[in-house]
Parts: structure tokens; sequence; C-alpha cells
């Protein structure tokens, strides 16, 4: 079963709202009374608590500010299901006991707000392997007096110990270096793509060469009253059937070599 | 034996049942069945990206075509449009601009690559554009952005259109896992991937209590949409679900609280 994150981003307060019914109604039929748990990174090891309990068919909505003052600062938090409590502590992510679906995905509500908006998509995150990548190409930003854009990176791994890796961003077209940041696992990183020097032609190309990750991509107006969130799609979901993570390893292969930083 | 049970019971739902058929032609693109709005609140765009020209084979040039296939509500071709994209760069298309001699107000469409890179082919793929629609409503700082939903449709010889979901043998229920909340204007748009006609029954329940607060039966023609209008109701929260014989009938949902538009899938 997957986990679902409380989102951060520069400006913005995050909102989860989880759902203990599943998205249709043949993948399972199990309804039961459900833990709500928080987990989250600390010192090398996995922290979960329990915050109460959804009845079937019902819904339960967990801003940041109900959660965050159990866990350090900063820390990426990750909500979950489970029919039973997760361990207060382990060394690998715990496996919450729940029914998983995939006509979609079991997913909750991810929100941001602001002053006077607020945005959100259906989304969940499992652990990404510690030997993984991204590659992404990311067409989400808006021109226009008043407007930031921001890459926001969301990572889980199986290991709590929280490394660092490189996010760098490229003009796909020119294969130019616009900026390089530190990202980390089991976290939340976001970077402001204004002030990299990409008009509204570009197309920017997002490399970590050695952590995969979720990428959002978030506008927002200077005075927080609109918002838009949208994540891009990993290489694979530009074809169907076939050898779909073969077309992948084409896409990375040459896209990393290209892109190879002297 | 519980597991071959189980194996049973799920074949039912998913024996030759896939949510997205092979196209019949190798090599054929493939594209969502999106949602264009357009009239004096909405405008609708396309963030238009060469796909094949990421795989850069020498087979590649520095634009590539890629063709707009507009429809109304009902599913009947509008018009199409060809445009070229070039290679790793952005175009956002304003797609009101092609809508001026249309007369409706909100429809489908589909956007086909009309290359197919040897590599992509050689491993037994197609081309599938899900990409990314944007929405901006009654002049707002900022448009709104939803991913495709499903690959939907395919383009074969360069002219025919081959609908690639699935209908389901049993009728299914999609729960929506979303709150309609008391303090937005929710739209849920539903489209029929599916080449037969579908019934598409939606209904709203009170989320406290599963009292049953608004229901509609509409029929869907292949290609079609319909745009489920939700009753504004400030003092409770409710939530959907969509009975079909779609295989996945997730739709596109609007939400507009204080003039300001958000836009996701289901």
């Amino acid at each position: 079963m997957s986990f679902y994150p409380i989102l951060k981003a520069p400006g913005c307060t995050g909102w989860t709202t989880l759902y203990n019914f599943p998205p249709n109604n043949w993948e399972t039929r199990r309804a039961s009374e459900k833990y709500v748990s928080v987990s989250w990174s600390e010192n090398d090891e996995w922290k979960s608590t329990t915050i109460g309990t959804i009845k079937p068919s019902s819904l339960r909505t967990i801003k940041e500010s109900e959660v965050a003052s159990s866990c350090p600062r900063d820390s990426l938090l990750l909500l979950s299901l489970s029919e039973t409590p997760l361990p207060t502590s382990s060394k690998s992510l715990p496996k919450p006991a729940c029914p998983a679906t995939s006509f979609p995905a079991w997913r909750a509500t991810l929100g941001l707000s602001a002053a006077s908006a607020s945005t959100s998509y259906q989304g969940e995150i499992d652990p990404f392997p510690e030997k993984g990548s991204l590659l992404t190409f990311g067409p989400f930003m808006q021109f226009a007096d008043g407007i930031e854009n921001f890459l926001v990176l969301v990572n889980v791994e199986n290991s709590a110990h929280i490394r660092t890796s490189r996010v760098e961003l490229f003009d796909s077209k020119s294969k130019e270096l616009r900026g390089s940041f530190p990202c980390r696992s089991n976290s939340i990183t976001s970077v402001s793509l204004d002030g990299l020097g990409f008009t509204a032609q570009d197309l920017p190309l997002v490399i970590c060469r050695s952590m995969s990750a979720i990428p959002l991509y978030l506008a927002k107006t200077t005075d927080g009253s609109f918002l838009s969130l949208e994540h891009t799609h990993p290489p694979s979901c530009f074809v169907i059937r076939g050898d779909r993570w073969g077309v992948q390893r084409i896409l990375k292969n040459r896209w990393f070599s290209e892109t190879e930083t002297k | 034996m519980k597991q071959f049970r189980e194996r049973v019971k799920r074949a039912i739902w998913t024996y030759r049942q896939p949510l997205t058929k092979v196209p019949s032609r190798p090599g054929a693109p493939v594209s969502d069945l999106f949602v264009w709005i357009n009239n004096a609140d909405w405008q609708t765009c396309f963030e238009l990206m060469d796909i094949p020209g990421l795989f850069d084979g020498p087979d590649s040039g520095e634009e590539a075509t890629v063709i707009f296939f507009f429809f109304d509500a009902k599913g009947e071709k509008l018009k199409t449009v060809e445009l070229r994209a070039h290679k790793n760069a952005r175009y956002c298309v304003n797609l009101s601009e092609h809508l001026t001699d249309v007369a409706e107000t909100h429809g489908t469409f589909c956007v086909f690559h009309a290359f197919t890179p040897a590599a992509v082919s050689y491993l037994g793929s197609f081309v599938a554009e899900r990409g990314y629609v944007s929405y901006r409503y009654r002049n707002a700082g900022l448009r709104s952005y939803v991913h495709g939903n499903l690959d939907a449709v395919a383009l074969i010889d360069g002219t025919n259109l081959e609908m690639l979901g699935s209908n389901s043998f049993l009728r299914r229920t999609f729960n929506l896992q979303c709150a309609i909340t008391g303090d937005a204007e929710y739209k849920l748009v539903l489209v029929n991937p599916t080449s037969k006609t579908q019934m598409i029954e939606s209904a709203l329940h009170d989320a406290d209590n599963g009292k049953l607060t608004d229901e509609w039966r509409v029929e869907l023609s292949p290609r079609a949409c319909h745009i489920f209008d939700i009753p504004f109701s400030p003092d409770i929260t409710r939530l959907a679900r969509i009975r079909s014989h779609l295989v996945m009938a997730r739709p596109v949902v609007f939400r507009i609280s204080n003039q300001k538009l958000d836009v996701f899938h289901g």
C-alpha cells in the first residue's frame, strides 16, 4: 500500500485528504476501519505515529500544522492508511496493511493552499529504488509579472537514511546547463525556475542522475491569489505497449550522455 | 485454493477487458481524448512538444507534423488542424484560436504525432500523446494544468480513428476519491474512449451519512463528452460514484472557488 505525502512549497501550506474507500467496486471489497499514521525519517530510522482512524466510506483531511509539531522541522510527512498500526520505529519504510488497487491506484488528494487560492492533484507515492534516476521535460512555466515558478521534487526510499544528490536543469535545445541544485532523499526539495533564463519557447529538461523523484511544477502569483500544480510523467509514458521500459532506457541513455557535465 | 478463487474472481473483470487495447496497425500514433472548453469564460491551451524528436534518431528532422482532431460534445468530428512542432522546444497552443469557426462551446480533441521513431517501433511500442492541457477561467492570473487521463484513440493510416477503450462485461462503479466540498463549484467531465455508446450513471452521496443527494443518467457516443455540473450545496461534503461499462470511468474534475479554477483528473 502507498503513502500520501503532505506537500510543501514556498509560500504555501500543505494538506492531504485520505479516503477509506477504494476507487472501484471490484478490485477489493474489504471494508474496515483503518489507522491513519504519519511517518517521517529521523536519525536514520523511520518513525511512525498513529493520529487517528477513519471509518469505512469516510474521509479525513490532515493539515501540515496538525502533525508537524510531532516531527523534526522540514521532515517529509508521509500519511498512510493501514488495518494494523505501523511500528513506531523501523530501519526500512513500513508497509501499511491495506488492499492495493490498479484501476486506478488508491489515491488521496494532495493539496497546497496560499493566501486565497488552493490547488491539488490526486496522487500517492511508493518508495523509489536507491539506484533510480530522473529524466523529465517540464513545459509548465508561466510567464507574466508577478508569477513565480517552482520545481518541487518528492522522494521516498525504503532506507530512512537521507542522502544528497543533485538536480540539474537544462535547456533541451541547446543542452545548456541552466542550474544545478542539491536535492535530498526522503524529502521535498523546491527549486525556483525563475532567473535561470528559460523563455516561453524553451523546454526545460530536469535530470537527477542518482535519485528518482516525483517532479511537481507549481506556478503561483506572488500575492498567493492563484496557484497551479501538476506533475510530469516519466519517459516511459511517451509510449504505450511493447517494451516501455526499454524505451525509457533509450531516452535516459541519450539525454544523460548529451548533458554529461565535464 | 483461496488464491485460485481470487484469481478467478479478478478474471471476470480483466479477461479481454484491458484499459487500452493494442492499436491494430504497428506504428499507429495514440492520443488521449482531451476536453476543450471555449466560450466567454473559458480558454483551453495545449502544450505541444515534439515527442518523437526527443529520440533524435537519424530519421528525425528539426520539425515534425502534429495533427489535432477536434470533436463536438457528441463525438462528431469538427475539423483537423496540422501544426509543426519544433524539436526540443515548447509551444503553448491556444486552441481557442483554432476554434473561432466552431459554434460549439465544448467537446473533445486528440493530438497525433505523425512520425514514429524506429526505436519505438522496434520495441513494439506506440507513440502516445498523454500530455498537458491547461485552462484559463475568466482571465485568471494563471492557467491551470491537467495531464491526460487515458490512452484512448489511435490514428490508422493517417485518417481513420480507432477507439482503444474496452467495454466491460459487467457494470463497474468508479468511486471518485475526491471530496466535493461545499465551498466550491464543481464540474465532472467524462469522455467515452470506446467504440460503443455508453450509458453513464453518476450519483452524489452525502459523505457523512451516505444518503443520495443527486443523480444523472447520460448516453455518450464514442468520443463524446459530458459535463456534469454539480449543484452548489454549501452545507455538506459529497462523494461521487460513476456507474458504467467503461473499464475506468475516471472524470476530469474542475473546481471553481472564488472565481479561481483548479483542474485535475479523479
